[in-house]
């Protein structure tokens, strides 16, 4: 009987949080005057949004503006800043990755705590604390943020920019591998330190095989975030798709919007149909 | 220097519960001792006393002569890499090779770079032993399948493995037969038992089966409530003895196999 009434209890807390989200949502709209009417545009926002998504179903295939002599084709400047693109967000994923899986491991409870014992428990628990602490500051700050502080330091710098993106993704990167690893069994991870294997060697070989597909799943939708990113770093000037969607769209050029939009588009479904790929094979 | 393993007045508590008491155990190098008892009785506590994966509250445990708890953390995991350990639960990787599974036995002797080596692109003298261990359990064409995909039995013989190819000095069985049928399980013990006679291994296995114990361990060690009821040769237990271990008042499975076993010790001594 004591079993139901802790049941009842535990069911009747979720079933308030629950009614507490729903009200401080209602609440939150209400405060920002979030009204669905407000969602019908005016005469002339109706007319550039109508025009806007009119060339969604008929992108153009040439520029529409006159452009100077020996000027790639669109769809070649599209896929040259979609190499762009990727090429920003692959350097950022690489940095992002060293830096996640070194601090996922400076910052998994099971590894840094719960397996030492004595004085490395205690430098153990140090590290943990730092890491912890390092990882919230790299990912409170959003990549753009970091992008401006960077430009401003060191103007349009490719290096500043690929930083820029790898810190706040390395920073989520390093807390979720930490819990995927915290989370994974740990019966290996026992049998393997019982045989004298280090903490480094059990995250290494035995933990993170049995995370990866969950990792590698997560990375992959993390290069997806990072392709989206990279793309709005051309609103500040670096050659990527986001550079020519603002230029076009300043300019009224809807149809070439929708063209570097598609070409975004179909990165990230490639991506996603690549980790589809991978994951299945790892399943 | 004390050679083998040995248990001096070792006491476990978790929290409020003792786990063991006043525990005394001594094996020689290359002895095989079976460790028999109701579920809860400490049977695996003692194991894992054993290569200080738990602490003992009092007493000491001494592996060749060296208080297990008096040791820094790097001479530990030195003795550990001496202790084999088969888990009840197996606790393989289950999307790793069962080449992999098996080399992780050894990751205690090697450092980081030469564990991944050995992981990810083993060594033709690696790969080599691994087979040869392979073949000794009886599943060497299963060297490059995913574990997972093998059955329960061959994954036993893949945790059998790996604690073999961690070359220890001693051999520490979990309930090793826990998940396959009563045949197989014969043949399990028989294996281990041969593999590690050959080997000079010493043996410490616990069991629920009675039968198994006598039949192929010639010392048993009795727990009940954390204590040992009797620590003897297994031609000279006696039946009261069993009463002691086994609540033979209840139609229990495991109360009908200490019946089993009382009336087979009956009839030697009648």
């Amino acid at each position: 009987m004591a079993g139901l009434a802790e049941a009842t209890a535990s069911s009747g807390q979720r079933r308030w949080i629950l009614i507490a989200i729903v009200a401080s949502g209602i609440w939150a709209s209400i405060t920002l005057d979030l009204y669905p009417a407000l969602l019908v545009p005016g005469q002339g926002g109706l007319a550039v949004v109508t025009e806007f998504f009119s060339y969604a179903l008929s992108p153009v295939t040439t520029y529409q503006s006159k452009v100077p002599e020996g000027t790639k084709p669109l769809a070649a400047q599209a896929l040259l800043a979609a190499w762009h693109t990727v090429k920003f967000a692959a350097a950022a994923m690489g940095l992002s990755l060293v830096g996640g899986i070194s601090l996922g491991f400076l910052s998994s409870y099971s590894l840094m705590i719960e397996t030492r014992r004595g004085i490395t428990r205690v430098i153990g628990g140090t590290i943990y604390a730092i890491a912890r602490l390092t990882i919230t500051l790299m990912r409170s700050i959003h990549e753009l943020l970091w992008a401006v502080l960077f430009l401003a330091a060191f103007g349009i710098s490719q290096l500043g920019a690929v930083i820029a993106l790898a810190l706040p993704c390395a920073g989520i990167l390093a807390k979720i591998f930490s819990e995927l690893i915290d989370e994974t069994p740990r019966h290996a991870a026992h049998a393997a330190e019982a045989a004298g294997a280090s903490p480094i060697q059990i995250y290494c070989f035995i933990l993170a095989p049995q995370a990866l597909p969950n990792i590698l799943a997560y990375s992959f939708y993390r290069f997806e975030c990072a392709l989206r990113s990279s793309a709005v770093l051309g609103f500040f000037g670096y050659p990527t798709l986001g550079f020519y969607i603002a230029a076009s769209f300043e300019n009224l050029y809807y149809g070439e919007v929708w063209v570097y939009l598609y070409t975004l588009f179909l990165l990230v479904a490639a991506v996603d149909l690549w980790s589809g790929a991978i994951r299945k094979r790892l399943a | 220097m004390l050679s083998g393993l040995q248990l001096e007045n070792v006491g476990v508590s978790f929290e409020a519960t003792r786990a063991l008491e006043d525990v005394n155990l001594h094996l020689e190098q290359g002895e095989a001792v079976a460790l028999v008892g109701l579920s809860g009785a400490g049977k695996t506590t003692l194991l894992h006393t054993c290569n200080a994966m738990v602490s003992p509250s009092t007493g000491r445990v001494l592996i060749n002569g060296q208080d297990l708890s008096k040791i820094s953390s790097h001479a530990l995991k030195i003795a550990r890499i001496n202790i084999g350990f088969i888990h009840q639960d197996l606790s393989l990787v289950p999307n790793l090779r069962v080449i992999q599974n098996v080399v992780s036995g050894r990751l205690g002797r090697r450092s980081l770079i030469g564990g991944a080596r050995d992981l990810l692109f083993p060594a033709g003298d690696v790969t080599e032993r691994v087979y040869d261990i392979l073949t000794s359990v009886g599943i060497a064409e299963k060297i490059y399948e995913r574990t997972d995909h093998l059955s329960g039995g061959q994954q036993q013989r893949v945790a059998i493995a790996r604690a073999l190819f961690q070359e220890p000095q001693f051999l520490l069985a979990d309930e090793p037969i826990s998940s396959v049928d009563p045949v197989r399980a014969e043949a399990t013990i028989a294996l281990l038992k041969t593999l590690c006679a050959e080997r000079n291994i010493t043996l410490l296995m616990s069991l629920h089966n009675l039968k198994l114990a006598t039949t192929f361990f010639p010392r048993l060690v009795a727990l009940r409530e954390g204590r040992v009821v009797f620590d003897k040769a297994t031609d000279t237990v006696l039946p009261s003895e069993l009463e002691a271990i086994f609540d033979l008042t209840e139609s229990s499975p495991v109360s009908e196999e200490a019946r089993d076993f009382e009336d087979r010790l009956g009839g030697r001594f009648g």
